[in-house]
C-alpha cells in the first residue's frame, strides 16, 4: 500500500476511534501539508453524520482556516522567544532597579532615629534605622550605632543585589539558549562545527 | 477505542498546543455546531462568526476540560452560551425556546428543520439521494462492514466477530466503502455550496 492509501486508510480508522497512536502521528503531520487529506476528514465526516441522521440539512461553513489562522497568530505572539525575553528583562529591570532604590548610598546618608532608651538598633531594607521609642521622643542614634546599622544595610544591600545579578544572568542564560534554537543565523553553529571538521580529516589521513 | 476517545486523544494533543489536533476537532464537529448557532442566529454570516468564535473560546478554555463528559457536550454548551452572549451584545433577546436545556433536549434533526431554508432542505434531500444510491452500489460485503459501523455504532471487533473475518479485514472493507462513497458524493459537498 502506497503512503497515500495507507494515510487515507488510516484516516478512516481515525473517524471510528480505531487508529494507533503512531498513525495519528503522522495523520498529523500528513494533514498540515495536505489539503486534499484534510478535505476528505471534513467530508467523510459529514457523509457519517448523513448515514446516522439521514433527514438533516445543516449550513455548509468551513470556518476551520479562520480558527486556525486566529490561533496560530495567537499562538506566534504568546511563543515568540524573543517576547519572553523582552518580558523577563523588563521583570529583572524593574526588580534590580527596585532593589537600588531600597540599597543605601553615599548620596542618600542615613539620618536614623533614636529614642533615649537603650536598645538594639535593627537595620530594615529601605528605612531608616531606629531603636524601639516607647512613646519617648526619638533621638538621633549615636555614630557607633550609624555606622553600624549603615554597615549592616550596606551588607544587605550588597546581597540583595547579587541575587538579583544571578537572577538576570540565569535568566538571560536560559532565554539565550531558547533564542538559539531559533537563530536567525544557524550558520554560526555549523562555522563551530566546520572548524573542528578539518582537524578530524587531518587526523585521519 | 470509541469515536469519542479519539476525540479525547485529539483534545489532549491540542491541551499540549497541537493545533493540528484541535483543526481535526473543528472540521468535525463544525457543522453540528454551525447548526446549534443558526438555531439562535438566523443570518448565515452571523451563524459563520458565533461558530468561529464558539471554537476560539472552546480551544482558550481547553486546559479546563477535564474529559469529565464528551467533548462534544461540552462544546455544544460553549457554542450555545456564545450564541445567547451574541444576541445580548447586539440587544437582541435570545429566542425564549432556546435555552441551552431545551437545545440539548431537542434531537439535530428537528432543530434544523426549523432553522433551514427550502433550498437547504432541497440540497440535502438530493446527497441524502445520491449516498443512498452510492450505499446501495457498494458490494455487499463493503456495505455490511460500514453499515455496521455508521448505523449499528459496532466497533471494528465487534465487526470482525459479526462478519466472521479479521479486524485488519474490517477496517479495509469500511475504507473500501468510504472511498466509494466519496467519490460519488465529493461533488455535492467540497466547495462553497452554501447549505448543502
Amino acid at each position: 500500500m502506497i503512503g497515500d492509501e495507507r494515510d487515507k486508510e488510516a484516516l478512516s480508522a481515525l473517524m471510528d476511534g480505531e487508529a494507533q497512536e503512531l498513525e495519528l502521528r503522522r495523520l498529523l503531520s500528513a494533514i498540515a501539508s495536505d489539503a486534499a487529506l484534510r478535505e476528505r476528514w471534513r467530508r467523510q465526516q459529514q457523509v457519517s453524520e448523513l448515514l446516522q441522521n439521514r433527514d438533516i440539512q445543516r449550513p455548509d461553513i468551513d470556518v476551520s482556516k479562520r480558527v486556525a489562522a486566529s490561533l496560530s497568530h495567537r499562538s506566534t505572539l504568546s511563543r515568540n522567544p524573543l517576547w519572553s525575553m523582552a518580558v523577563a528583562a523588563s521583570v529583572t529591570f524593574a526588580v534590580v532597579m527596585g532593589g537600588q532604590m531600597l540599597i543605601p548610598s553615599a548620596e542618600r546618608p542615613v539620618s536614623p532615629l533614636i529614642s533615649d532608651i537603650g536598645g538594639a538598633v535593627v537595620p530594615v531594607m529601605g528605612a531608616q534605622p531606629v531603636q524601639a521609642s516607647l512613646g519617648a521622643k526619638p533621638l538621633p542614634v549615636t555614630n557607633r550605632q550609624a555606622e553600624e546599622a549603615s554597615s549592616a544595610a550596606r551588607q544587605v544591600g550588597a546581597a540583595y543585589e547579587r541575587l538579583a545579578r544571578d537572577r538576570y544572568l540565569s535568566l538571560n542564560g536560559q532565554h539565550a539558549d531558547a533564542a538559539a534554537l531559533i537563530h536567525p543565523a544557524p550558520y554560526v553553529l555549523s562555522l563551530h562545527t566546520d572548524i573542528g571538521a578539518p582537524a578530524k580529516d587531518q587526523d585521519s589521513q | 477505542m470509541t469515536a469519542s476517545e479519539t476525540d479525547q486523544q485529539l483534545v489532549q494533543r491540542a491541551q499540549r498546543g497541537d493545533l493540528r489536533a484541535f483543526d481535526l476537532l473543528v472540521l468535525k464537529y463544525q457543522g453540528r455546531i454551525a447548526a446549534l448557532v443558526s438555531r439562535y442566529v438566523a443570518d448565515a454570516s452571523e451563524v459563520e462568526d458565533v461558530t468561529q468564535e464558539a471554537f476560539i473560546k472552546a480551544y482558550r478554555a481547553l486546559d479546563k476540560f477535564r474529559g469529565d463528559s464528551a467533548f462534544y457536550t461540552w462544546l455544544y454548551r460553549i457554542a450555545a452560551n456564545a450564541a445567547k452572549n451574541y444576541l445580548v451584545a447586539r440587544g437582541r433577546r435570545p429566542g425564549a425556546d432556546a435555552t441551552i436545556e431545551d437545545v440539548e433536549a431537542f434531537g439535530d434533526a428537528e432543530l434544523i428543520s426549523q432553522s433551514a431554508s427550502p433550498e437547504a432542505v432541497a440540497m440535502g434531500d438530493e446527497l441524502a439521494g445520491v449516498l443512498e444510491a452510492a450505499l446501495q452500489a457498494l458490494p455487499e460485503e463493503l456495505r455490511a462492514a460500514l453499515t455496521l459501523r455508521e448505523l449499528e455504532g459496532l466497533s471494528y471487533d465487534d465487526i470482525a466477530d459479526v462478519l466472521g473475518c479479521p479486524v485488519g479485514t474490517v477496517r479495509s472493507r469500511i475504507f473500501r466503502a468510504r472511498e466509494a462513497i466519496d467519490e460519488r458524493v465529493k461533488t455535492q459537498i467540497s466547495g462553497d455550496s452554501g447549505f448543502r
